[in-house]
């Protein structure tokens, strides 16, 4: 993770701390890495975090499909792409827009529940995220 | 129409596998000649012991010594202790140039009494070091006299990696030494080693050059290697080229033709379709369909599931986004009907499609990477051993399909798993499974 996007993420951390999530970071997911996974209850939200590039972000959103009960988007652009939240909103997908210097992350579009996903895969995480530390 | 089956040993850990799912799959085990200087005596009792019935192939490597001396070091500059040992038996000209951080050119070979010692010893290490470490065994002494220290399949005289800008300065020394093999050999058979670029492939002249000067040497065999080359992703032109190169050495079935490191399409090839271009393939457990001549870090193991219609291993996210699209998990029954239905995917899904995930099933580790710690999944061993069993017992299916199927079967097969799978994979994820039929046409 670059260092501007590190600094969005520690904003995000706080925010999600304060909502009531559980917060782990980089968590591997079948070969590949989630930057942030927050759960509440019996619930997964992905969290992927991009300083600019939502594009890139949108692409890795589609392999969490098969687990993350939510998938959301953070960017840390001035304003928020139009077209990232067309695009989001078209696959359920969440926005979170995170200033990095205002330290402040609100919630842009609130993602829906993901039906993509593979039960039998879902509970697998459920049961690997019980041995990865989560922030405090 | 039988395809010799080889595998090419990796490590200890893995030896087991050799036998999976019979020890009848396999013809042979090759095995690299530094793991031979490095460890006889293991290797000895893995032969002796867990494949006694198997032919086994030492791959000399003298071509090792050719690189940047970079490769053949640790990242702390030592010289690697497998070829350390290696380059001990061979002598010189290996041993000047490893001491002298150097690589080894064709100039190293002007003087024929330098080629003659140096082949006289890389025959001599072959012949001898695994069989007189088998005779010292305490194996030995359970087993028949031919049992107990069997001479390799064949001698391999000491070959050259060859680029499209190295291919005149090396052949003929490789020349030389195949014919200074060929004297010294007793009842052995003597095999050469074509290790060439893909240019090479590309390249009609090199392929004619090579093969014109070797096809009258009067070698039993050739093992062949085409440096990284995934024929998944190779071209027409370049898969034309191995066809084109290994029917020249091939010489109408004179010769024996192994790939050493060949997929589906080298065991297409040696079998019916390919109208035996090759005599065998050998592969790794699990590595091995392609390699580069340059060793290159190994990276982080992904659990990989090998697809038997797209006759590829691909990552376990990838095997289950495919088969999740497909509805192939929605029932154990379509599962085994649709995508495998070996012993290993019996036992893994137990009748419960959700045990799939078995196959991807990985734990996380904090690795320090660069100057900071990263989380990273590791496959489990049961994980490991599941993907790789299933992928042996594919992998003996194909080589019985390849011999026994007719071509117009095999074109078939090919064919239908590119129009299956296409919807999901797009065209660039079949397009090997549309080519290769094209190729041997």
């Amino acid at each position: 993770m670059r260092t501007s996007e590190g600094r969005l993420v520690g904003g995000l951390v706080r925010f999600l701390l304060a909502s009531d999530y559980r917060v782990r970071l980089e968590v591997p997911n079948m070969g590949q890495s989630v930057d942030i996974v927050a759960t509440r209850g019996r619930w997964a939200t992905f969290i992927e975090v991009k300083a600019t590039d939502w594009k890139r972000a949108l692409r890795q959103c589609r392999s969490h499909e098969c687990v993350a009960d939510y998938v959301c988007v953070a960017i840390g652009t001035r304003s928020v792409s139009t077209a990232l939240l067309d695009a989001a909103r078209g696959r359920g997908y969440g926005v979170l827009h995170c200033l990095a210097e205002e330290e402040q992350c609100m919630w842009v579009v609130k993602p829906r529940l993901n039906k993509k996903k593979w039960p039998p895969q879902r509970k697998q995480l459920g049961k690997d995220l019980k041995a990865i530390s989560h922030e405090r | 129409m039988s395809v010799s089956h080889w595998m090419t040993f990796g490590t200890f850990a893995e030896q087991r596998h050799f036998v999976y799912p019979t020890p009848r799959a396999y013809a042979g085990v090759v095995i690299n000649a530094n793991m031979v200087a490095y460890a006889p005596s293991g290797l000895a009792s893995f032969l002796l012991e867990k494949t006694p019935s198997f032919a086994y192939l030492i791959d000399p490597q003298t071509h090792a010594f050719q690189h940047e001396p970079r490769a053949i070091r640790t990242s702390s500059g030592e010289v690697r202790s497998s070829i350390l040992r290696l380059a001990e038996e061979y002598g010189e000209p290996i041993t000047s140039c490893v001491e002298g951080r150097r690589r080894l050119l064709p100039t190293d070979f002007a003087a024929r009494q330098r080629v003659e010692e140096f082949t006289a010893r890389c025959l001599s290490f072959q012949r001898w070091k695994l069989a007189t470490a088998m005779e010292s065994s305490s194996v030995r002494k359970y087993l028949d006299a031919e049992e107990a220290s069997p001479p390799p399949y064949a001698l391999v005289a000491p070959y050259f990696y060859m680029s499209e800008t190295t291919t005149e300065s090396w052949l003929p020394v490789w020349q030389e030494c195949a014919e200074v093999a060929l004297a010294h050999a007793d009842e052995t058979k003597v095999f050469g080693a074509v290790v060439v670029s893909q240019g090479v492939l590309l390249a009609r002249n090199l392929r004619e050059m090579i093969v014109d000067s070797l096809e009258h040497l009067g070698l039993a065999g050739f093992l062949l290697w085409v440096d990284d080359l995934s024929e998944q992703t190779a071209s027409r032109e370049a898969l034309l080229g191995l066809l084109h190169l290994a029917r020249g050495l091939r010489g109408e079935g004179t010769r024996e033709v192994i790939n050493l490191h060949g997929g589906y399409f080298s065991i297409l090839a040696a079998g019916v379709l390919g109208k035996s271009a090759m005599s065998g393939v050998a592969h790794g457990p699990e590595f091995g369909e392609s390699r580069p001549v340059v060793p290159v870090g190994g990276g982080i193991p992904i659990p990989r599931y090998y697809v038997p219609r797209l006759h590829a291993r691909v990552r376990y996210r990838e095997a289950l986004d495919l088969f999740r699209a497909k509805g192939w998990l929605n029932s154990a029954g379509t599962f085994h009907s649709e995508v495998c239905n070996c012993d290993e995917c019996q036992r893994t899904l137990s009748g419960d499609p959700a045990n799939f995930t078995l196959y991807g099933r990985a734990i996380s580790r904090e690795v320090r990477r660069n100057d900071r710690f990263a989380r990273l999944e590791f496959p489990t061993t049961e994980t490991k051993g599941r993907c790789l069993r299933h992928y042996l017992q594919r992998k003996a299916i194909e080589y019985a399909f390849a011999s026994s199927a007719s071509a117009v079967q095999q074109v078939e097969d090919l064919q239908v798993g590119a129009s299956t799978l296409e919807d999901v994979l797009g065209p660039e994820g079949v397009a090997h499974l549309k080519l290769w039929p094209r190729v041997f046409e």
